[in-house]
């Protein structure tokens, strides 16, 4: 057990020293304005930067696009991009995808993709979910068929965050309707530039864009198929269990917490009310700081972030997520209508910070499978009850 | 609280030793506390034969200094060893004895008692509230102890009385009894802002000690609920594969990871850094009362009627969760304090 601070070598001193000095040069208010108004999780120019630099895979050796950082320097470079709030989606889901292309795409062309994806010029997205499929995955519809070396697929997908800033999407399809149901998937890497794609914007009230997918006679060469034909949902294991926060280092420097992300987000809304309550008075001239009222309910959230941040795996994920969106509602009630002026409006609580807070918590819920899923696997993995069987658990029910 | 994006390490395996005190307590409290023997310790909630098994096992010597003869373990050794004890909810006096002589041990001046409570000849316990004037109080395990450490004005006060005094009944069948401030023979111990400073970190002791014991409760109760949820069968299924059913357990076990990491995180924060983290074993109390009061609950509903039974065990760990959680006085006053610890920051 170690939760001291790390003592830096020199060389890791300077590499802090560096990283800092170049995220104030490239995080700059504009990102930030732009992230705002196009909730992209994404920009470019960011991403090409820390590209440049070989730190979107920072582990990966020199030689294929990385910076051969130790584990000390990626976690200082890990903490200075959550400090900054530089914007992730879009190298979350390119990573996880390239962990699945790692482990099953042809080799040739994982081969030809990596220099690229480790410079921030090819990116992956998400195409899991169906639209009437949700968190049910396995359940996908969109259909694959094959014609001599090339496949054509058909269908449409929901909730592919960041594929207008994207080159592929990992997208998985249906290319045996006869076979139980996840017997008859297979996964691709559909270039998101054929002719028959086309995306269409969907907006959150948490901000985010968001995006359906419709596949229209796609025809799809042999070679962009990753992982053996109707084995797709073997395929899509490995990063997948990597979303659900496995596939981590237990070296204790790593975070473990399944839903860090999104307590650093409700942490931010509670340090935002914290220092409103200490410059603030009430109507009868009492600082808001020394109502013990308010002192309790803002404890009660100390406390479940403190909680969730230890809680690891799955079960962070679920703990962080409903512990956040219960919390932001109660946090807003105590600071009372200011914590919904958004950003720029007159009297914004530090950019509207809260207001944010209290849209974007609402999608963590289902970011990566719903809390309800989790919960399944939780009973069935962490506490061994019996899995319940339901028509479409085994066979592809239409 | 320190600087969100500090770099530390997040490491929270055990080593070596750390897995030894673990098994060879649970090993431990597995084997000598059946649920019969906590029923017939009730309602005091003492089992002396116990009691001098556990000293043997060295759980009472061990976290003292060296210089009083004992192995200088750790607050992360220690609570340890109260989850394994809360996880079979034995009736033994052990979180206030150990934090009480460790408090005694460092005040110095009563090297004595010290001697006979690291080998359990004597309970020592520790009035968890402030003394105020001449208001009474009840303090945990005083009905086997007759030495009594207190803070007042006066300062950190040791109160020996002739005897302990009397059980009062209790939901959570603890040695519970009413601490009169007046009573007894009074040696002041320590005085000034010292005294108290002493007090309120054994009080901090007290509380992330409970909160380990309380994650064992919770860690048992739920076993409860899950094992009748896989073998109790309805409508042709076993009723844990139901949602309605499953889901409440897996909240409950979500929130005892949470409370299990906080708890050692908090021991480690009091043993290596007590200045940086003060509050965090207020929170570890917070989150694992809440974990334990909501297994015990989740756990005896998973079982129906039966849950609600004298006979099952459950009943057992349910009346525990809140009698032993609420010993240290209103939550409400810790989550202020962890509040107020936050607000410092800024």
């Amino acid at each position: 057990m170690d939760f001291s601070t790390v003592e830096l070598t020199a060389d890791q001193q300077a590499f802090q020293r560096e990283v800092r000095a170049f995220l104030d040069e490239i995080v700059t208010e504009e990102v930030h304005e732009h992230e705002r108004r196009t909730g992209d999780g994404f920009d470019e120019g960011v991403h090409l930067a820390l590209g440049g630099r070989g730190w979107l895979f920072p582990g990966w050796p020199v030689e294929d696009g990385g910076a051969d950082l130790d584990r000390v320097c990626q976690r200082i470079l890990a903490l200075e991009l959550a400090h900054r709030e530089v914007p992730g989606v879009t190298q979350g889901t390119t990573r996880l995808v390239w962990s699945g292309l790692q482990l099953s795409a042809d080799p040739e062309l994982a081969a030809e993709l990596k220099p690229e994806v480790a410079a921030g010029r090819v990116r992956f997205c998400l195409g899991y979910s169906d639209p009437e499929g949700g968190s049910d995955i396995a359940g996908a519809t969109l259909r694959a068929v094959r014609d001599g070396d090339e496949w054509v697929l058909n269908g449409s997908k929901l909730w592919t965050t960041g594929a207008h800033n994207c080159q592929y999407t990992f997208l998985i399809t249906r290319t045996d309707p006869e076979a139980p149901k996840h017997k008859g998937l297979t996964m691709f890497l559909v270039p998101l530039d054929s002719p028959g794609v086309e995306i269409q914007a969907i907006r959150t009230y948490g901000g985010e864009r968001t995006n359906a997918v419709y596949y229209t006679d796609v025809h799809v060469a042999d070679r962009y198929r990753v992982g053996d034909v109707n084995a797709g949902w073997a395929t899509l294991q490995g990063p997948l269990s990597n979303e659900h926060g496995g596939g981590r280092i237990a070296d204790g420097l790593e975070d473990l917490a399944g839903g860090f992300t999104y307590t650093q987000a409700f942490d931010r809304a509670i340090d935002a009310a914290a220092r409103w309550a200490k410059r603030t008075t009430r109507p009868d001239g009492t600082l808001v700081a020394d109502d013990p009222v308010f002192l309790d309910r803002l404890g009660a959230l100390v406390v479940s972030t403190e909680a969730s941040r230890v809680t690891h795996g799955p079960m962070g994920r679920n703990k962080a997520s409903l512990s956040y969106i219960a919390g932001i509602a109660e946090l807003i009630d105590m600071v009372g209508p200011e914590a919904l002026l958004a950003h720029g409006s007159d009297g914004a609580i530090e950019d509207g910070v809260l207001e944010f807070a209290h849209r974007w918590a609402q999608g963590t819920a289902t970011y990566g499978g719903t809390t309800e899923v989790f919960k399944g696997m939780i009973a069935q993995h962490v506490l061994g009850l019996p899995r319940l069987n339901l028509p479409g658990s085994k066979q592809w029910v239409r | 609280m320190t600087d969100r994006f500090e770099l530390r390490r997040q490491d929270f395996r055990l080593d070596e030793d750390q897995q030894a005190v673990r098994e060879g307590f649970g090993d431990f409290f597995t084997k000598q506390v059946p649920s019969s023997l906590v029923r017939d310790a009730e309602p005091l909630g003492f089992d002396a034969d116990l009691w001098q098994r556990v000293v043997a096992m060295g759980a009472t010597a061990m976290a003292l200094p060296e210089a009083v003869g004992g192995d200088d373990a750790t607050l992360v050794d220690l609570v340890l060893v109260a989850e394994e004890l809360g996880k079979v909810v034995a009736p033994v006096p052990l979180v206030s004895h150990v934090v009480a002589s460790r408090l005694l041990a460092r005040a110095g001046g009563a090297d004595e008692l010290v001697a006979a409570a690291a080998a359990g000849e004597r309970v020592v316990t520790l009035a968890l509230q402030p003394v105020g004037g001449t208001n009474r109080q009840l303090v945990p395990d005083a009905a086997v102890a007759r030495d009594v450490v207190a803070w007042s004005a006066e300062g950190l006060t040791l109160h020996t009385l002739a005897e302990p005094a009397a059980h009062v009944p209790n939901q959570g069948s603890t040695p519970l009894a009413w601490f009169d401030p007046a009573a007894g023979e009074r040696t002041v111990l320590v005085s000034g802002p010292d005294a108290e400073q002493r007090f309120r970190s054994a009080v901090a002791e007290w509380k992330l000690l409970t909160a380990a014991a309380l994650v064992g409760i919770a860690d048992s109760a739920l076993h409860l609920g899950v094992e009748f949820a896989k073998t109790r069968r309805t409508l042709g299924v076993a009723i844990g594969a139901l949602q309605g059913v499953a889901f409440p357990l897996a909240d409950v076990v979500t929130e005892i990871s949470g409370a299990r990491n906080l708890v050692h995180k908090a021991a480690w924060y009091a043993t290596h850094e007590p200045q940086t983290r003060p509050d965090l074993p207020l929170a570890a109390l917070v989150q694992a009362a809440h974990a334990a009061t909501e297994a015990a609950w989740v756990s005896a509903h998973t079982q129906g009627g039966l849950g609600f039974t004298v006979e099952a065990d459950i009943s057992l760990f349910f009346l525990r969760a809140k009698g032993w959680s609420v010993l240290g006085g209103d939550p409400g006053s810790d989550r202020r304090q962890i509040a107020a610890a936050l607000l410092r920051t800024f």
